[in-house]
C-alpha cells in the first residue's frame, strides 16, 4: 500500500521505501486548507464561509506544526481559531438577518475576480517555485519533530524575545553571542504590541457599542421635537 | 513538475501560502457581504504567515541555513495578534457601518465615491 | 582796557536786545493776536510798548558811548599828515597836491589818545576793537560774533554786530521813529477794528469788498518790520545784511499790500518786491565777488583765540581794502589780486611745491598789483553793493516802486520812506563807502545826482498828497547818494538822520490829513489849517526842515545843516573837478525844486479856500494820539541838526567815519577820468561854507516864494502855465514815462516771451507728452490683451485642463471597496511584470 501511495504521490515516498509521514501529513494540511480556502471563496452563505474559515486555520495551524514552529501553531489555534473566528462568528450572528446572508455577486464580477486572481497565483507559484535554494529538505527526511533536538520550540522563542538566540545569528551562523552581548530581542515590541492591542480592543468596544437606542430615540426625538426646540 | 518528487520544502509551503494569499483577495474582491472581506482579509494573512513561517522554519531548511530563523517564527507571531487587533476592529467598523446603513453590503458603502 | 572791552559787550547786549524785542513782539501778535483783547485790540500795546522798549535801550547805548566815546568838536586846523604813504603802484591814493583841498581833517581818534586803549584783544568775549594799536589811526568800533552757523577757512557765516557810533545813532533814529509811528498808527488804524467795506474794491457782484479788520496783522508786520531793520544796522556781516535785506523786502510787501484786495494795493506791493529783487541780483553779485576773491563777509576783524592762548586775527573787510600799514589807504586786497592773476598763479603753481608757490605768489602781488590787477574785481564789488542800495533806496531806474509804495497805510509810508526801507540803502552805502574805488564813488554820485533832480520834476506836478511826499523822498535820497558819492560821508549820512525826522513828520502829517479829508486829492483840499491846527502847523515845520529854511549862518531846521553839508562837498567837488560841475548845479538846483514843490504841497492844503466843500466840512483835527508824535516829531524836526558844543549829529557820526576815508581819494578811473574825491574837511572852509550858505537860502527862498506866488497869493494862475507848457507838464505827470518805459523794455518783452514759452508748451511740448500718453495708453492696451488673452488664456488651460483630467480620474473612484482590492491585486501583478521584464528575474533568489 505504501508503494502503490508513493508510486502514486513520489512526494510521499521516503528513501527507505516506506510511507512518508511528513509528506503525507503536509499534503493533507495543505490540500485541506487549500480547498476550504477556496470553498470560503465560493460558498455564499456567510455562516458557513466562517464555518470553512476556521477549518483552512486549523489546517494551516498543522501545516505550521509540521514546519516545527510549534508555538506559532499553537497560538494560531488559540488566537485565530479560538479567539479572532468567535468575533467573525459574533459578527455574523449580530448582522445575519435573512436578506444579508446571502449577497449574491454578479457573475461578471465572479469572473473577473477569477482571471485577476488566476494571474497573481500563476506570478506567485512562479516565483516560488523557481527559487532553487527553497526546495531543499531535510537531510534525514524523518520525523520532523524528532529532529528539531528535542526541545520544544516556545523555549528557543522566549529567549529571543529575551534577546538570546540559540539558533545564531542568521548571517555569521554562530550559535551564540561571541563577545557577550545581549541583543535587545523583541520583548519591547512584544510589550508595545500588547499595549496595542489592548488599545484596539478598547476602540473596538467604543466603535462597536450599540448606538440603536441612543440614535433612534435621538432620531426620534429629533424628528418629534426637532421643530419645538 | 520535480515539486512533486522532491522532499517536502520551502517552495511547498510557498505554493499553499500563494494559493491562500489568492484565496483570500479574491474572496475580498467577490464578497459583497462585509464579513466575507473581512474573512477574505484573514486568508491573506493566513497565506503570509504561512510563507514567514516557512522561511524561519528548522525542519525545511534542507542544506542552508534558514533565511530567517526564529525572527520568522517571531514575525508570524506578530502577524496572529495583528490580525486579531485588525479583527476586533474592522468587526467594530462593520457593526458600526451595519447600525448606520442598516446593511453589511460593502457595494452600498460607496460615500467616497468620486 | 577792560572798561573797553566791556563797553562792546554791553553795548551788544543792549543793542541785541533793541534788536530782539520787536521779533518777540511779532511772535507775541503772530500767534496770539486776535486774542488780544477786542478784535486785538491790545496788540497795538504790545508792539508799542517793545519798540518803545527798544528805544529805551538805544538811548542808554547811545548814553553809554557818548560817556565813553565822548565826541571831539570838529576842528578845521589842518593837522600833520599821519598816514603813512600808499605805494606809487596804487591806482588810488590821497590826494597830495596841498591847497586847501589837503587839508587833513584831524581824525577823531589820532587825538582821542585812544591808541592804546583800543587795541585788539578782547578775546575773551569774542570781539575786538577795531584797530590794532600803535600810531596807526583808530576808530572806535566793536564787532563780534553771538552765534556761528557756519564755519570753514573761507567763510564764516555768522550772527554778528559791528557798532560804531553811526549803529547806535541809527538805532536810536529807527527806534524813534518807529515808537512815534506805531502811537500814531494806534490812532490811524483805529477804524481796522471793526468790520471794514472797502469801497475801493468792487466785487464781481457789484458790491463792495466787506471784510474783518486786521488790526492786529498791521501791527505784526510793524514789529517785523522794525526787527529787520534794525538788523541790518547792527550786523555784523554783509551776509546777515543780506538776510536783514530781504527781510524788510518781505515786510514792505507785506505792509504794501496791507488791503491786498485791492488791485493798486495788491500790484504795488508786487511792483516793490520785484524792483528790489532786480537791485537785490546785484548786491548778490557784490556779494560773492568780495567773498569769492577774499573769502570773507566780515566788516571787523575777527579775534580768536585758541587753545594754546594765541591770538589769531582775521581781518574783516574793512582791514582787507584799507590795510592799516598803508595808512588804511585804498588798495586792491591780495585776494582780489591773485583771483584776478589766476592764470599766473597756475602757472606758478605747477612748477613748485605747494610752500614755494604761496612764498613766490606773495612775492608777485605787489607787482600784480601795481599792473591794476584785480582793481576791477573791486569794482565790481563795489557796483554790486550800490546796485542792492539803488533798489531799496529808490534810485534811478529803480524808483519805480517807490511812489506806488503810497498804496500801504500811511504809517508805514512813514516808516519805509523815512527810518526803515529807503535808509536801509543809504546805510548800507555808507557802511560800505571804504570798499568804493573812485570809479563807483562816480557812478553813485552821477546816480544820485539823476535821482534827486527827475524825482524833484515830477514832484512838482503832483496832485496826490503823498506821492508828491514820496517823490520828495526820492529826491532827497538822491541827495544822500550824491553826498556819498563825492566823498561827504557824514553829510550823506547825516541828512539821512535828519531827513528820516521830517520825512516821517511830513508823512505822519499827510496821513492826518488823509484821515481827515477821505482823499488823497491835493486838488480837492485847501484851507484846512484852521481846522487841523496841529496837522497843518506841524506840517509846516516838516516842510521849513526839508527845504533846509533857516537864519542864515545863526541857526536853522535840521535840514539846513545837513542840505548844507552836501552842498558844501558837491561845491568843493565841483572845485577840484571843473567836469564834473554838474553835480553841483544839480544840487544847487534841486533845492529850489524841493522848496517849491513842498510848499506848494502845503499851501495846497491849508492856505486859501476850500475846493471842495464837501471834503472840507468833515474835516476835523486828528485825536491826540495822533497829534502829539507829530509835535514829538516836528521837535526833533528842528532841533535834530543843532550841536550843542561837541554834541551833536554830525560830531557822533563823524566819530563812525571809516578809516581812511577822511583823506580823500583820488584815482585813475576805469569807467570814468581820473577824478579826485577831496576829503569832507575840505567842505568846512570859511569861503566853501559862505557860499553854500548863500545859495542855499536863495535857491530854497526863491523856491518857496514861487510856490507862494502859484499857490497862496494866486499871482499866477498854476494851470495857464500848465497849460502853456503842455508837453512839459504830461512828461513830468507821467513821471519821466519810466513807468511805460518798464513796460516796454521788460513788462512787455517778458510776456512776449511768456506767449512763446506758452506757445511752446502748448504747440510743441503738450503735443509730444500727448503723444507719449497715447502711447502709453495703446502699450497699455496692449499688454492688457497680452494679460487677459495670452497669460489668462494660458492659465485657464491649465485650470481647466486639470478640472477635465479630475473629472475624468473622478469615474475610477468608485467607492467600492472590491473594486479597489481588484486594482491592488492588477497593480501587484503589474509590478511583477515589470520587475520580470526589467530584471530579467521574478524574485531574488539566492
Amino acid at each position: 500500500m505504501s508503494s502503490s501511495v508513493a508510486s502514486l504521490l513520489p512526494v510521499l515516498a521516503a528513501a527507505e521505501g516506506g510511507l512518508n509521514w511528513q509528506g503525507f501529513l503536509f499534503l493533507l494540511f495543505a490540500v485541506l486548507a487549500c480547498s476550504l480556502a477556496v470553498a470560503v471563496v465560493v460558498a455564499d452563505n456567510v455562516v458557513r464561509m466562517s464555518f470553512y474559515l476556521v477549518l483552512s486555520l486549523g489546517s494551516t495551524a498543522g501545516l505550521f506544526f509540521l514546519a516545527g514552529a510549534e508555538f506559532v501553531g499553537a497560538m494560531q489555534l488559540m488566537i485565530y481559531v479560538g479567539g479572532t473566528l468567535v468575533l467573525l462568528v459574533f459578527g455574523v450572528m449580530l448582522t445575519a438577518q435573512e436578506p444579508f446572508v446571502a449577497i449574491k455577486t454578479p457573475v461578471r464580477d465572479k469572473l473577473l475576480a477569477g482571471l485577476v486572481g488566476g494571474a497573481l497565483l500563476a506570478v506567485l507559484l512562479q516565483a516560488a517555485v523557481s527559487g532553487p535554494a527553497w526546495s531543499g529538505s531535510t537531510a534525514e527526511g524523518g520525523n520532523a519533530v524528532a529532529s528539531s533536538s528535542g526541545q520544544p520550540s516556545a523555549t528557543p522563542l522566549g529567549m529571543a524575545l529575551l534577546g538570546v538566540r540559540v539558533d545564531g545569528d542568521v548571517a555569521s551562523g554562530e550559535q551564540s553571542p561571541a563577545d557577550g552581548q545581549v541583543r535587545s530581542g523583541y520583548l519591547l515590541p512584544f510589550e508595545i504590541v500588547s499595549v496595542h492591542l489592548l488599545v484596539v480592543l478598547v476602540g473596538a468596544a467604543y466603535l462597536a457599542r450599540s448606538k440603536r437606542r441612543k440614535s433612534s430615540g435621538g432620531q426620534g426625538g429629533g424628528a418629534s421635537t426637532g421643530g419645538m426646540r | 513538475m520535480n515539486l512533486l518528487f522532491d522532499p517536502v520544502g520551502v517552495s511547498h509551503y510557498l505554493v499553499v501560502g500563494a494559493i491562500l494569499f489568492t484565496t483570500g483577495l479574491v474572496c475580498m474582491v467577490v464578497k459583497r457581504n462585509a464579513l466575507g472581506v473581512l474573512m477574505g482579509i484573514e486568508l491573506v494573512l493566513n497565506g503570509a504567515n504561512v510563507n514567514f513561517v516557512a522561511f524561519g522554519s528548522p525542519v525545511l531548511r534542507g542544506e542552508q541555513a534558514s533565511i530567517l530563523g526564529l525572527d520568522g517564527q517571531l514575525i508570524a507571531l506578530f502577524v496572529i495578534l495583528l490580525a486579531a487587533a485588525e479583527a476586533a476592529v474592522a468587526l467594530a467598523i462593520t457593526l458600526n457601518f451595519y447600525n448606520n446603513y442598516s446593511t453589511v453590503d460593502v457595494d452600498r458603502a460607496d460615500d467616497l465615491k468620486g | 582796557m577792560e572798561v573797553q572791552s566791556d563797553l562792546g559787550a554791553t553795548l551788544a547786549t543792549l543793542l541785541g536786545l533793541a534788536w530782539l524785542i520787536p521779533l518777540g513782539s511779532f511772535a507775541a501778535i503772530l500767534f496770539f493776536g486776535p486774542k488780544m483783547g477786542p478784535h486785538g485790540r491790545n496788540a497795538a500795546w504790545v508792539a508799542t510798548s517793545a519798540i518803545g522798549a527798544s528805544f529805551a535801550l538805544s538811548l542808554i547805548a547811545l548814553g553809554t558811548w557818548m560817556v565813553s566815546h565822548p565826541p571831539a568838536a570838529v576842528e578845521h586846523a589842518s593837522a600833520q599828515h599821519q598816514s603813512a604813504q600808499p605805494d606809487d603802484h596804487s591806482p588810488w591814493s590821497p590826494p597830495r597836491d596841498g591847497g586847501s583841498v589837503s587839508a587833513t581833517f584831524a581824525r577823531f581818534a589820532a587825538d582821542a589818545s585812544a591808541g592804546e586803549s583800543h587795541a585788539a584783544g578782547e578775546s575773551r568775549h569774542g570781539h575786538s576793537a577795531h584797530a590794532t594799536g600803535g600810531d596807526a589811526p583808530t576808530k572806535p568800533a566793536y564787532s563780534g560774533d553771538w552765534y556761528s552757523l557756519y564755519s570753514s577757512p573761507t567763510l564764516v557765516l555768522s550772527i554778528g554786530w559791528y557798532i560804531d557810533s553811526l549803529t547806535v545813532l541809527l538805532f536810536v533814529m529807527v527806534t524813534f521813529i518807529a515808537t512815534c509811528t506805531h502811537v500814531y498808527a494806534v490812532g490811524y488804524m483805529q477804524n481796522e477794528l471793526h468790520d471794514i467795506t472797502d469801497h475801493e474794491v468792487t466785487l464781481a457782484s457789484g458790491g463792495h469788498l466787506h471784510r474783518p479788520g486786521r488790526y492786529p496783522r498791521f501791527f505784526q508786520g510793524l514789529s517785523l518790520f522794525c526787527f529787520s531793520m534794525l538788523g541790518i544796522v547792527i550786523a555784523g556781516n554783509l551776509a546777515m545784511v543780506f538776510v536783514f535785506w530781504e527781510l524788510v523786502g518781505i515786510c514792505s510787501w507785506f505792509l504794501i499790500g496791507f488791503s491786498f484786495e485791492r488791485t493798486s494795493a495788491s500790484t504795488a506791493a508786487n511792483k516793490a518786491f520785484i524792483v528790489n529783487r532786480v537791485g537785490d541780483v546785484g548786491l548778490l553779485i557784490g556779494l560773492m565777488a568780495l567773498w569769492g576773491s577774499l573769502g570773507t563777509l566780515h566788516f571787523g576783524n575777527t579775534v580768536t583765540v585758541h587753545a594754546d592762548g594765541q591770538q589769531v586775527v582775521r581781518p574783516g573787510l574793512f582791514s582787507l581794502v584799507r590795510p592799516g600799514e598803508h595808512g588804511h589807504a585804498l588798495q586792491v586786497p591780495d585776494g582780489m589780486v591773485v583771483a584776478a592773476a589766476s592764470d599766473r598763479v597756475a602757472s606758478i603753481a605747477a612748477g613748485n611745491s605747494a610752500e614755494e608757490a604761496a612764498a613766490e605768489v606773495a612775492a608777485e602781488v605787489p607787482e600784480w598789483r601795481a599792473m591794476g590787477m584785480g582793481s576791477w574785481l573791486l569794482v565790481v564789488a563795489g557796483l554790486g553793493i550800490f546796485c542792492g542800495c539803488m533798489g531799496k533806496s529808490a534810485q534811478v531806474p529803480l524808483h519805480v516802486w517807490l511812489p506806488d509804495a503810497m498804496e500801504g497805510p500811511t504809517p508805514v509810508s512813514a516808516l519805509v520812506h523815512s527810518a526803515t526801507m529807503v535808509a536801509a540803502g543809504v546805510y548800507l552805502t555808507g557802511r560800505c563807502s571804504p570798499l568804493f574805488t573812485p570809479d563807483v564813488l562816480m557812478v553813485i554820485a552821477y546816480v544820485g545826482a539823476i535821482t534827486l533832480l527827475l524825482a524833484a520834476t515830477i514832484a512838482l506836478v503832483c496832485t496826490d498828497i503823498k506821492r508828491v511826499l514820496a517823490y520828495s523822498t526820492v529826491s532827497q535820497l538822491g541827495y544822500m547818494m550824491l553826498a556819498l558819492g563825492v566823498g561827504g560821508w557824514v553829510a550823506g549820512l547825516f541828512h539821512l538822520v535828519t531827513h528820516a525826522f521830517f520825512k516821517s513828520l511830513l508823512f505822519l502829517c499827510s496821513g492826518s490829513v488823509i484821515h481827515a479829508c477821505h482823499t488823497n486829492d491835493m486838488r480837492r483840499m485847501g484851507g484846512l489849517l484852521k481846522k487841523m491846527p496841529y496837522t497843518g502847523w506841524t506840517m509846516l515845520v516838516g516842510c521849513l526842515a526839508i527845504i533846509g529854511a533857516g537864519v542864515p549862518f545863526v541857526i536853522g531846521f535840521s535840514g539846513s545843516y545837513s542840505k548844507d553839508s552836501i552842498l558844501a562837498q558837491a561845491l568843493v567837488f565841483q572845485r577840484i573837478n571843473p567836469s564834473h560841475a554838474v553835480l553841483w548845479y544839480a544840487a544847487a538846483g534841486g533845492t529850489a525844486l524841493t522848496a517849491f514843490s513842498m510848499f506848494r504841497l502845503w499851501f495846497m492844503t491849508f492856505v486859501g479856500e476850500p475846493r471842495d466843500e464837501h471834503v472840507a466840512e468833515h474835516v476835523h483835527e486828528s485825536p491826540a494820539v495822533m497829534t502829539v508824535p507829530l509835535v514829538v516829531l516836528s521837535v526833533m524836526a528842528v532841533i535834530a541838526g543843532w550841536s550843542l558844543g561837541p554834541l551833536g549829529v554830525a560830531t557822533l557820526l563823524e566819530q563812525a567815519r571809516p578809516l581812511g576815508t577822511a583823506d580823500g581819494l583820488t584815482g585813475g578811473g576805469l569807467l570814468t577820468a581820473a577824478v579826485t574825491v577831496p576829503a569832507e574837511a575840505a567842505s568846512h572852509a570859511e569861503d566853501i561854507h559862505f557860499l553854500v550858505t548863500v545859495t542855499a537860502f536863495a535857491t530854497a527862498a526863491a523856491g518857496v516864494l514861487l510856490a507862494a506866488a502859484f499857490y497862496a497869493w494866486r499871482l499866477v494862475n498854476p494851470a495857464a502855465i500848465a497849460a502853456l507848457l503842455r508837453p512839459a507838464h504830461t512828461f513830468l505827470e507821467h513821471g519821466w514815462y519810466f513807468d511805460e518805459i518798464c513796460d516796454w523794455m521788460f513788462v512787455k518783452p517778458t510776456y512776449g516771451i511768456a506767449a512763446l514759452a506758452s506757445a511752446n508748451d502748448r504747440r510743441i511740448i503738450d503735443p509730444i507728452v500727448h503723444f507719449f500718453a497715447w502711447a502709453s495708453r495703446q502699450l497699455a492696451a496692449g499688454d492688457a490683451w497680452m494679460d487677459r488673452v495670452v497669460v489668462d488664456g494660458l492659465v485657464n488651460v491649465l485650470a481647466s485642463a486639470t478640472w477635465a483630467t479630475g473629472l475624468r480620474l473622478r469615474a475610477i473612484q468608485t467607492g467600492h471597496l472590491r473594486q479597489y482590492v481588484m486594482f491592488i491585486v492588477v497593480g501587484t501583478v503589474a509590478i511583477f511584470l515589470l520587475a520580470s521584464i526589467m530584471f530579467g528575474t521574478m524574485v531574488a533568489g539566492p
